[in-house]
């Protein structure tokens, strides 16, 4: 299925691409499609047979801009994701928005609005834009992303100029609802639970952005508030408002690009299964320093830690916490293709295990290869 | 000895000087459409502009930034202007595009193509080789 899907992704981008080749005015047609394959030495990771050697993972996405005035500009991005046994062959609306900018200070969002949470949530499904195949996965589960990772709602933005020696102020602020992917890793891990829904659960968002940017330096704070609430035929999920907070700072000098995260989201979850409620604890915790080196204009290689723990339960127990040495190189051939290569030395079983693909159980440790290959427009 | 050291001193200090000619020789003209009131940008609005940060030049203009396709005005420019090589500046941009937060800058395969651009669209602003016969457009002056 995953190729199926992958030949009609790279027909549909083809298509697009020699539409965008004719003359469209100022509007603008983009995408791009990529092919992973994982293999890990225990373990399947992300709900692939990643211990097999997994080409489970095709994704890719396409979007349409256009300038209708000076100030507004409409656009739509529909995006296709298959890893495993999440995401799905259907086609997703991944963010669509009209913009109305009134000038650089002030701007206003309305529509499903990507969310401003850390450095890399709004761009975290663009392959192209990383070096990385997997970010760290302390901040930026790759199996649960679709929940975080837009709103149906509004944003205001905007910048301030603070002078040549000050730098710039960037600010956001957004409001809207979400619902969890009705095909990602929340709901696969709630059916761990025997829970299943209609409707994916879903609930009001809200939550801000702050970022100062000074030559290559960029330093900031995000804040997201996320309430949760589903129904199913034998049970219910209840999560009243919580709070994530994330602080990043990332410096960029000559080849080297130097970042760091982190993370904190303390929230209860109640599980209502018959008559029997199942409170969920967590004080989720994820950090990571990551360093980027340009070698050529063509090859990049990089290196982070990425660590992951659940403060509220036993942090001795590999359940409770996740640690990964990665290690990365991406090569592009040329303005369109790429290929990248990345290997994971994990620890801990908190995040990217499910039971469904490991029914003898899981080891603590285990080592990882990953490849992806990609074509951007 | 004396006489040595002033030869070396004058070849050091004539080598500067081509260094410093060919430096400049190797710089590009920005140029902008006759709307803008201007005659001169700040290295920093002129970043901000290509970098999708700043949308308006200094007179409230609504910027329109223009670029090549390829080619060495193209790379200059975004070496001595922008501060990023040709796959830095397609990451910022496809950044921008891929999550609903800006468009691509329009590009052109030739100078003359984008010349004639800037000339009919008001607020576009791009560069072209020095060498390159300025006609139709504003010339701005970049300060530091």
């Amino acid at each position: 299925m995953p190729c199926r899907v992958g030949l009609c992704l790279v027909c549909l981008l083809a298509c697009a691409a020699e539409f965008w080749a004719q003359d469209l005015g100022n509007m603008q047609i983009h995408g791009f499609v990529t092919q992973g394959f994982l293999y890990s030495s225990n373990n399947n990771y992300l709900t692939m047979n990643s211990s097999s050697g997994s080409l489970q993972w095709t994704e890719g996405a396409i979007s349409l801009t256009d300038p209708v005035t000076d100030n507004l500009r409409v656009g739509v991005q529909l995006h296709m994701f298959q890893m495993g046994q999440v995401g799905g062959p259907n086609v997703q609306l991944d963010w669509a928005s009209g913009d109305y900018q009134v000038n650089d200070n002030l701007g206003f969002r309305a529509g499903k609005v990507k969310i401003p949470l850390g450095l890399y949530n709004e761009s975290q499904v663009v392959d192209p834009l990383f070096l990385w195949i997997l970010l760290p996965q302390s901040i930026y589960p790759t199996d649960n992303r679709d929940f975080d990772l837009a709103v149906l709602g509004g944003e205001v933005y905007g910048s301030i100029d603070l002078g040549k020696r000050g730098g710039r102020l960037h600010y956001s602020g957004f409001a809207g609802e979400n619902r969890l992917d009705a095909n990602g890793g929340y709901v696969e891990q709630l059916q761990g639970y025997g829970l299943t829904f209609p409707t994916p659960p879903g609930g009001k968002a809200y939550g801000g952005d702050m970022r100062w940017g000074w030559r290559g330096l960029m330093v900031g704070a995000s804040a997201q508030c996320q309430a949760l609430d589903g129904t199913g035929p034998d049970g219910s999920l209840h999560l009243p408002t919580d709070l994530s907070l994330v602080y990043f700072a990332d410096w960029k000098r000559g080849r080297w690009d130097v970042t760091g995260e982190y993370i904190r989201t303390p929230f209860v979850a109640r599980l209502t299964i018959e008559s029997t409620v199942v409170p969920l604890q967590f004080d989720q915790r994820g950090w990571y320093p990551m360093v980027i080196y340009r070698v050529t204009d063509k090859l990049h290689v990089g290196s982070y830690y990425s660590h992951y723990v659940n403060k509220a339960q036993d942090t001795s127990l590999p359940a409770n916490y996740a640690k990964d040495w990665a290690i990365s190189g991406r090569y592009d051939f040329n303005a369109y293709f790429y290929a990248k290569l990345e290997s994971h030395f994990l620890h801990g079983d908190g995040l990217g295990y499910y039971a469904s693909v490991n029914p003898n159980g899981l080891k603590p440790d285990s080592n990882m290869l990953a490849a992806r290959v990609g074509f951007v427009f | 000895m004396r006489a040595v050291g002033r030869v070396r001193a004058c070849v050091l200090g004539f080598g500067m000087i081509c260094t410093c000619v060919a430096a400049r020789a190797q710089d590009v003209v920005i140029v902008v459409n006759r709307n803008v009131t201007l005659s001169a940008i700040s290295a920093q609005q002129l970043r901000e502009v290509f970098t999708g940060v700043r949308s308006r030049l200094g007179d409230g203009t609504r910027a329109v930034p223009v670029v090549l396709k390829g080619g060495p005005a193209h790379e200059v420019f975004l070496r001595n202007h922008v501060g990023d090589n040709p796959q830095e500046f397609r990451a910022r941009w496809r950044k921008a595009v891929f999550t609903g937060e800006g468009a691509m800058p329009k590009e052109f395969g030739s100078e003359a193509a984008l010349l004639d651009y800037v000339a009919v669209t008001p607020g576009a602003i791009g560069y072209v080789s020095r060498v390159q016969e300025v006609v139709g457009v504003r010339v701005l002056t970049v300060t530091p």
